[in-house]
């Protein structure tokens, strides 16, 4: 079954189109993956589809339901959370809180009575999700004093919290080194059983290691689609993206 | 070393429990200050730092016009009291009432933008508060403002009370201020509390999780200023007088300052902030009426030094005294 559908979704900024009539299908439960150059119009697609940016024309379905033009929390209940790629948490909180607050959007915004603390099963499943991310240790730090590796692995515990059926996940190895990357690479591979993933990445390794399908962006167009092999394979791939540069 | 140990405890006892240190301080404030009226216009003021506090420390939006509601809450009192000849607790809500509508109304518009736009916006609205009043003599005593408003006693089911006595009125504002900040208490520690902090914090991200952060916004812009209006209804109560200044942009500078002074965000830091404000100001003036220019000083350097203000210094130190 299909859970994301892009028809000719177009982003104009201006007289620039970052993004140019791109149609995309995830399927349910797929790990698909969106490779492409600086200023390809990756991260300009993540942000229709997680509503911080109106399509300028185009539709997007998920689970057969028009979303387009939802807003940004709207499209958050829907079942769709992204982990950015300039990490976007909440600095002066504890790391705790930082998945607390995102555990407690599924539940209850204007509770204003109850301790927000004593709500135990909010507790137990930030703990839970702590402990997948491999932060429990670090609970207490406030997020602004983490590492970059462990802030990038927090960016997607917040994701995770909000118990997304779709998860884009935009550059997540963005700034690590490569043992970090490694890491990161297996979690995302634990948390992405029964989800649907789509990964934007620059490191080759870690798309073709994980990736199931591949969709090749160029200029806001698609320019190929297919497996990790075929993708290597490709002419039109190889001369754009992959240029004989070898990671 | 065995007294610093109890100091110690005693400090960390009281950043723990900030709600009945404050209480317990209120309750003996009066007679650790030179005079009583001192006391009670810091409580009020502390009031009314606080209710903007909410707004800017806690979720991170900075109001240039929160005399509109200290106004608004202002001249319900003085209005309902003078014009109307009603009780105080019948103008005490009225000022809740109005603040509340008057700070849903205009909060609706400033919300629309962000940053200094908001601020300004805000500032606009307030001002424009003012020239209705200016304006509006029949209603309002324009530019004398409201004189020789009527001091009614207080009903209480079978008796009335007398509160004008600078101490009775002290305890009679320490009641609503006691009732305020266990209010608001719960609504900081709350899961909508929370949501606020995320706010201030990382608005987008807040979003991004599936908060509907305009109307978070827009309930706490309510939330802070029904607290500036009842601070502004207590304090018509306590001077017998409104005056138009009270909705000037002047009002709107001086609880900026305050809470900066105290500690934006910290929840002792605007009384504190009002206490040093108006302390500074009484000693001052006795000297000179420019005064205002040592309390500018101080305010500056205080911001230069420690920019977490006076509370929030003390805050991060006894933290750190925590972890020791």
């Amino acid at each position: 079954m299909e859970i994301l559908r892009t028809e000719n979704l177009t982003k104009n900024f201006g007289g620039l189109t970052a993004v140019n009539r791109v149609n995309f299908v995830l399927e349910e439960g797929r790990l698909q993956s969106i490779i492409g150059p600086n200023g390809a119009g990756k991260s300009t697609f993540f942000k229709m589809i997680s509503g911080e940016h109106v399509p300028s024309s185009g539709k997007i379905w998920f689970k057969g339901e028009d979303i387009t033009g939802l807003s940004q929390h709207e499209i958050s209940h829907k079942g769709i959370a992204t982990s950015y790629q300039i990490t976007n948490i909440f600095p002066k909180l504890t790391t705790f809180e930082n998945v607390r607050i995102a555990v407690q959007s599924r539940k209850t915004t204007f509770n204003f009575w109850t301790r927000a603390d004593r709500h135990d099963d909010l507790n137990e499943k930030t703990i839970r999700i702590l402990e997948t991310v491999g932060l429990m240790e670090k609970k207490d730090f406030l997020a602004c004093n983490l590492p970059h590796g462990d802030q990038r692995h927090l960016e997607i515990a917040i994701a995770l919290a909000t118990d997304p059926i779709l998860l884009l996940l935009d550059e997540p190895t963005a700034g690590l080194n490569p043992v970090e990357t490694v890491e990161t690479m297996e979690l995302i591979k634990k948390i992405s059983k029964g989800l649907s993933v789509i990964l934007v990445e620059h490191k080759m390794k870690v798309i073709m290691n994980i990736s199931e399908t591949i969709t090749v962006l160029h200029d806001g167009q698609v320019i190929a689609v297919g497996t990790p092999e075929e993708i290597q394979e490709n002419e039109t791939v190889r001369r754009v993206y992959l240029g004989g540069k070898r990671e | 070393m065995e007294k610093t140990s109890i100091v110690k405890r005693i400090l960390i006892w009281a950043s723990n429990h900030p709600l009945w240190m404050i209480i317990l301080f209120f309750l003996i404030f009066p007679f650790i200050m030179p005079y009583k009226a001192l006391a009670t216009l810091i409580l009020i003021n502390g009031l009314f730092s606080l209710g903007f506090n909410i707004l800017y420390g806690y979720t991170g939006l900075l109001s240039f016009g929160h005399a509109a509601y200290f106004g608004l809450g202002a001249y319900s009192v003085g209005i309902l009291l003078s014009r109307f000849q009603t009780s105080i607790w019948t103008a005490l809500l009225f000022s809740l009432i109005v603040s509340g509508v008057g700070s849903l109304i205009i909060g609706f518009f400033c919300l629309r933008r962000r940053g200094i736009y908001f601020a300004l916006l805000n500032l606009a609205f307030a001002q424009m508060l003012y020239f209705i009043a200016f304006q509006w003599v029949s209603l309002t005593g324009g530019e004398v403002g409201l004189r020789n408003i009527p001091t009614p006693a207080l009903q209480l089911p079978g008796f009335s009370i007398d509160i004008y006595s600078p101490l009775r009125f002290y305890y009679f504002t320490f009641i609503f201020v006691t009732i305020a900040l266990i209010v608001l208490k719960r609504i900081l520690d709350s899961p909508f509390g929370r949501v606020l902090e995320a706010i201030r914090e990382n608005e987008n991200r807040a979003r991004a999780i599936g908060y509907h952060t305009n109307q978070v916004k827009w309930l706490s812009y309510i939330i802070s200023g029904v607290f500036s209006g009842l601070a502004g209804g207590l304090y018509t109560l306590y001077m017998h007088f409104v005056g138009i200044e009270y909705l000037y942009w002047t009002t709107s500078g001086m609880v900026v300052m305050m809470t900066l002074l105290g500690g934006a965000g910290t929840f002792f830091g605007p009384f504190i902030g009002a206490g040093v404000y108006l302390y500074l100001e009484d000693i001052i003036s006795i000297y000179t009426k420019h005064w205002m220019i040592f309390v500018g000083s101080i305010f500056f350097l205080c911001v230069l030094m420690f920019p977490e203000g006076i509370w929030g210094r003390v805050k991060s130190r006894i933290d750190r005294l925590k972890v020791s």
